[in-house]
């Protein structure tokens, strides 16, 4: 094939980056061989050395990919489209504020962000590991010499086998893809970027994936310090420096996780914060392992056990990070995930990823295994650190069950290796399966985060214990079945496991707040994990009112009654059709669809209005919500619904559009409904009513029935209205005021449609009837009746003296005056103009005075006129000459010519309604509970941070 | 043993018996004709048929909205999903239902779809470009 030479192209910053990527992936297998060496000669001289290259590499490894991050944020902004990466996330009309949105919208780009806050951990770890520095850093070297592995892009032998290692951001659009577009030299001018998806436009894409990646990156820290434990046999030295990781760690993933959560409640249509998605659910699983992980690091240190679990369970967190990571970007998930990336053929690299790490796990584990120390006697049944460990093993165990559930794609793939006849299994209702099993979950957390704080570590002497034990555990038990029954009165519940459940809950705030009153004295400096169990109590309960007790209010009540069969199918209806200005009474709230609005980045905001009524019908409660729909960027068709959400402190109204009229939805379908339209012409005259009949087609009932309509011309508006018509100078516009009515109906309807010419060109403003279904629109002959040109026109001239009057066509026309400051709207005056105009008034036969002036002007020694018009009459008047000596004016007048003129009227009777949405309300009570309680959890994990941080500081003095 | 070693043992037993019992709630995906027999709730994967009728008319029903899929056998049915036609629906390629048979029809109450992944589009885009 011969070379094309390509125009355009910005190549420069593909060189850059292609070799960044190499030189950074380079510099990273330096840091982690160099930091090896560093760690296993650490007693002999060279070990400085080591370090040095080891710190010199790691920092070079950032830079290069600090300048990859760089050089793609600048052909982003540049909008240099010959980037594949650049094609994909951008597009001309993309806000600048988006820009990181479209960074991470791809896997590249997400991979680039969690290696970025990789390099910003290790450089923190340089500056603060001291002697861990080493083994903790060349485990990270390591992790990011996998991770940029999956940006090199590079190809591996020949042929058609070739074995590609990778994706490249930085990589041209033809280099990556083989298209017709690029036999042309010049291919830069004609493509254009595809942009970010609609829906991940807003400030959650901006704030919620860096905070997630730091999330996963954190995960790693813990880690490298079990990995850096285990290689240098120091089993117990690890455990201090490693827990503010940890803490640190499941504070940043506990709020990416929920942030998520918000994120599909607040902006998205999904109708809840958490459906059991494997997305979802892979963020969760690490979390979980996680914080079982922090509770094994603290009994290790305090009291000594645990150490291997700690070991197991940090190195578990991080590896289902990368097993999470394979489920959502190899494509795997494929159809049961709403929100997987797409394939990008890394699989084997991911499985690799996964191995690779997993096999290091395991062999350090096992040839460590022996000599991690353990106490000789068993933990007590009466100490905190047994009934702790339990709990870090229910949490763990609820990770297991989690994962193989959502990993039933990957057993599937498995079996079909083998027996390629398999027929993949899939669960059939994800919500209620993993409900049934975390419901007890929750509930043995709930009674073991309670009644754990009245123990103590090592416990030697229950015995002086148990009345304290006793007395408070009976109190706290007591106090949480009483609040378990007032609960009843507020929450409907119909399962006695979530009465269980809600008890466990209720019974871990009492027994923790218990705990920080009596046992701490109220010191809050050691309430971290008070804090935080609070907080998982609170959430529980927020779940079981928000999510069983949540109502669907865009329900027919008419259902409810059972007038129709199938209540089940019936009870999953969740939308109702609500007309514009007409209230409907919905579960106790009467909700109007009040107007919308566009704004000028296409979208458009609906207007709903809830109203509460006591029993005398006055106005208890009022409230407005705004939820939107976005179109796209061509405006044909809609791209994106986002909800709106009344925040009561114990309930929340969701409220979203779930549909539209399908000519609002979509602008080819409108055009072309609209040229469907069968139009019936009709000629009015002022005055005149026209019956005529039509058959309107019933789409309830599949038959046709015959409806007569009557119309009249009520008259004619020469300076119309119209809520789509903005009046301009030099306008011609043209309105009537017409009355409609179904003859067999009371109602009637005045409608006031315009046509407009305006410079070459027509404008119709039809006026659509939503309640006839019928659209009225003037038919633009009737402009040329109106504004005829004046080669059509016979004009009569006119001698005339001021104040004297003469008679046109029974119009009696009296000339008041000349007018020297003339004002006219086609006149523009220029320097040196001579301008004058003759005020005239015309008796119409309506009884009404109505006044022309007709201009004259001599402009460069050249006599001039300009015409007026009285277009109420019809009348045209030309000023034509003036003679100063006589004081007399020539006047010339021409009327329109035909007084009995017919107003052309088309009228259809098809025209769908269009002024309705179809709504979805819910309700959400006690939903504030769930925030309120999981931002407790991730509080009390950050308190606990700082705690151990300021612990470790002081111990090192 | 130690209480640790029993405890384990007890999880483990939790855990096979919740395997056993998870078996439940997982399932093939199904064929109308299987659908038809079982008269249960169960999932079904297809494609949209493009060239039938699908019908979505707010006016008289905001919650009736039907279609017709081709099965896995390549049978071809009815679909009545109890809610808006979503977005893009045209588009879909692959969609999964979850549902039963009622008479001929197959009532869905939850629906999922998988819409071209954006290269294929990207391509497309490019060569209609070049042919405009």
């Amino acid at each position: 094939m011969e070379e094309i030479q390509y125009i355009g192209e910005h190549l420069l910053p593909s060189y850059i980056g292609q070799f960044a990527v190499l030189f950074g992936f380079s510099m990273a297998l330096l840091s982690a061989i160099a930091y090896f060496f560093a760690t296993n000669r650490r007693d002999t001289p060279e070990a400085a050395g080591w370090q040095r290259i080891g710190r010199t590499a790691f920092l070079l490894h950032g830079l290069a990919f600090f300048s990859v991050i760089g050089l793609i944020f600048f052909v982003m902004t540049q909008q240099y489209y010959e980037y594949q990466y650049v094609q994909a996330h951008v597009s001309d009309d993309l806000p600048f504020k988006y820009i990181f949105s479209a960074f991470w919208e791809g896997q590249e780009g997400s991979f680039l962000l969690w290696m970025f806050w990789h390099i910003v951990l290790g450089v923190v770890l340089m500056l603060t590991a001291k002697k861990w520095e080493a083994p903790v850093l060349s485990t990270l070297s390591l992790i990011q010499v996998a991770l940029a592995s999956m940006l090199l892009g590079v190809y591996l032998g020949w042929g058609p086998d070739q074995l590609k290692i990778g994706s490249n951001p930085l990589l041209l659009l033809r280099e990556v893809m083989d298209a017709p577009i690029f036999s042309n030299a010049d291919y830069v001018g004609l493509i254009k970027g595809t942009g970010l998806n609609p829906l991940l436009q807003n400030y959650w894409m901006t704030i919620h994936p860096p905070t997630l990646f730091l999330g996963f990156a954190s995960t790693a820290i813990p880690f490298c310090f079990a990995i850096a434990g285990l290689w240098t046999r120091e089993h117990k030295a690890w455990l201090k420096p490693a827990l503010p990781w940890a803490l640190f760690s499941g504070t940043i993933l506990g709020t990416g996780v929920l942030m998520g959560g918000a994120w599909a409640y607040e902006a998205l249509s999904f109708g809840g914060y958490w459906a059991w998605d494997p997305v979802e659910n892979m963020s969760l699983v690490p979390w979980l392992i996680l914080v079982g992980g922090i509770h094994t690091n603290l009994i290790a240190k305090s009291t000594g056990y645990s150490i291997r679990s700690s070991y197991i369970f940090y190195l578990l967190t991080f590896i289902f990070i990368v097993y999470s990571t394979y489920l959502t970007r190899s494509g795997i998930l494929g159809d049961t995930s709403v929100h997987a990336f797409t394939e990008m053929g890394l699989e084997a690299q991911l499985i690799l990823f996964i191995a690779g790490f997993m096999g290091l796990s395991i062999y350090l584990l096992v040839s460590r295994y022996k000599g991690i120390p353990a106490p000789p006697k068993e933990e007590a049944t009466s100490s905190k650190e047994f009934w702790m460990f339990i709990g870090s093993l229910v949490l763990l165990f609820s990770a297991l069950i989690i994962t193989a559930s959502t990993s039933l794609p990957v057993y599937n793939k498995l079996v079909q290796l083998f027996d390629p006849t398999f027929e993949g299994r899939v669960i059939t209702e994800p919500i209620p399966h993993y409900n049934k099993y975390q419901l007890w979950i929750g509930v043995f957390i709930g009674l073991l985060s309670g009644f754990s704080q009245y123990l103590r570590y090592k416990e030697i002497n229950f015995d002086k214990r148990a009345k304290y034990f006793i007395t408070h555990l009976t109190i706290a038990v007591a106090v949480a079945a009483a609040l378990t029954g007032l609960a009843s009165l507020w929450l409907n519940i119909y399962a006695w496991q979530y009465w269980l459940l809600l008890f466990a809950a209720l019974f871990t705030v009492v027994a923790n707040l218990d705990f920080i009153l009596t046992f701490l004295k109220g010191n809050l400096k050691l309430a971290a994990s008070a804090f935080a169990h609070i907080g998982f109590g609170v959430m529980i309960v927020g779940i079981i009112a928000s999510g069983l007790n949540k109502r669907i209010i865009s329900q027919n009540t008419f259902i409810m009654e059972g007038l129709i069969q199938d209540a089940e199918d019936e009870s999953m209806k969740e939308n109702i059709l609500l007309f514009k200005n007409s209230p409907t009474m919905m579960q106790g709230y009467e909700v109007t669809y009040v107007r919308d609005t566009m704004d000028q980045h296409f979208t458009r905001a609906f207007q709903i209005n809830y109203k509460q009524r006591d029993e005398a019908g006055n106005i208890t409660q009022e409230f407005d919500l705004y939820p939107n729909i976005l179109y796209d960027k061509s405006f044909t068709k809609v791209a994106a619904a986002n909800p709106s959400t009344k925040r009561y402190l114990n309930k929340d109204i969701f409220t979203h559009i779930a549909s539209l009229p399908q000519v609002e939805i979509d602008m080819d379908y409108r055009k072309q409904r609209e040229d469907s339209l069968n139009y019936r012409s009709f000629g009015f005259g002022i005055g005149e009513t026209i019956e005529f009949p039509d058959t309107i087609k019933n789409e309830q009932r599949n038959s046709v029935s015959i409806k007569k309509y009557r119309v009249k011309l009520l008259q004619l508006l020469h300076h119309p209205q119209h809520p789509d018509y903005e009046p301009e100078p030099g306008d011609y516009a043209i309105g009537a005021r017409l009355q409609l009515q179904h003859t067999d109906e009371d109602s009637t309807f005045i409608v006031e449609p315009v046509v407009l010419l305006r410079g070459q060109f027509l404008y119709h403003y039809p006026v659509q009837i939503n309640d006839l279904s019928t659209k009225i629109r003037i038919n633009s002959s009737f402009l040329d009746q109106v504004f005829p040109l004046d080669k059509d026109l016979h004009f009569q001239e006119f001698l005339l003296k001021q104040g004297e009057t003469f008679n046109y066509k029974g119009y009696s026309i009296h000339f008041t005056g000349f007018n020297r400051t003339p004002n006219h709207t086609s006149y523009k005056q220029e320097e040196g103009d001579i301008a004058v105009s003759a005020v005239l008034e015309v008796k119409g036969n309506d009884g009404q005075t109505y006044r022309a002036e007709p201009l004259y002007l001599i402009r460069d020694s050249r006599p001039l006129n300009v015409k007026d018009v009285i277009e109420e009459l019809g009348l045209h008047f030309r000023f034509e000459q003036l003679d100063p000596v006589a004081e007399t004016l020539r006047i010339t007048v021409a009327d329109n010519g035909n007084e009995s003129f017919k107003l052309p009227v088309e009228i259809a009777t098809n025209s769908l309604r269009s002024d309705y949405v179809v709504l979805k309300a819910i309700e959400f009570p006690g939903i504030n509970y769930f925030w309120i309680g999981s931002l407790m959890m991730m509080l009390g994990l950050g308190m606990g941070m700082v705690f151990r941080i300021r612990q470790n500081q002081a111990s090192r003095v | 043993m130690k209480k640790i070693h029993i405890i384990a043992i007890i999880m483990i037993a939790v855990a096979i018996g919740l395997l056993t019992t998870a078996a439940e709630d997982m399932s093939t995906y199904a064929t109308f004709t299987q659908a038809a027999k079982s008269g249960e709730k169960v999932k079904i994967a297809g494609q949209l048929s493009k060239d039938k009728e699908m019908i979505y008319n707010p006016e008289v029903d905001p919650n009736y909205f039907s279609f017709f899929i081709k099965d896995g056998e390549g049978n071809e049915n009815k679909v009545v999903l109890l809610a808006e036609k979503p977005q893009d629906f045209e588009l879909s390629e692959q969609i999964v239902l979850t549902g039963s048979m009622k008479g001929d029809e197959f009532i869905a109450t939850d629906m999922l779809m998988k819409c071209p992944s954006k290269y294929k589009d990207e391509e497309v885009y490019i060569k209609s470009k070049r042919e405009g």
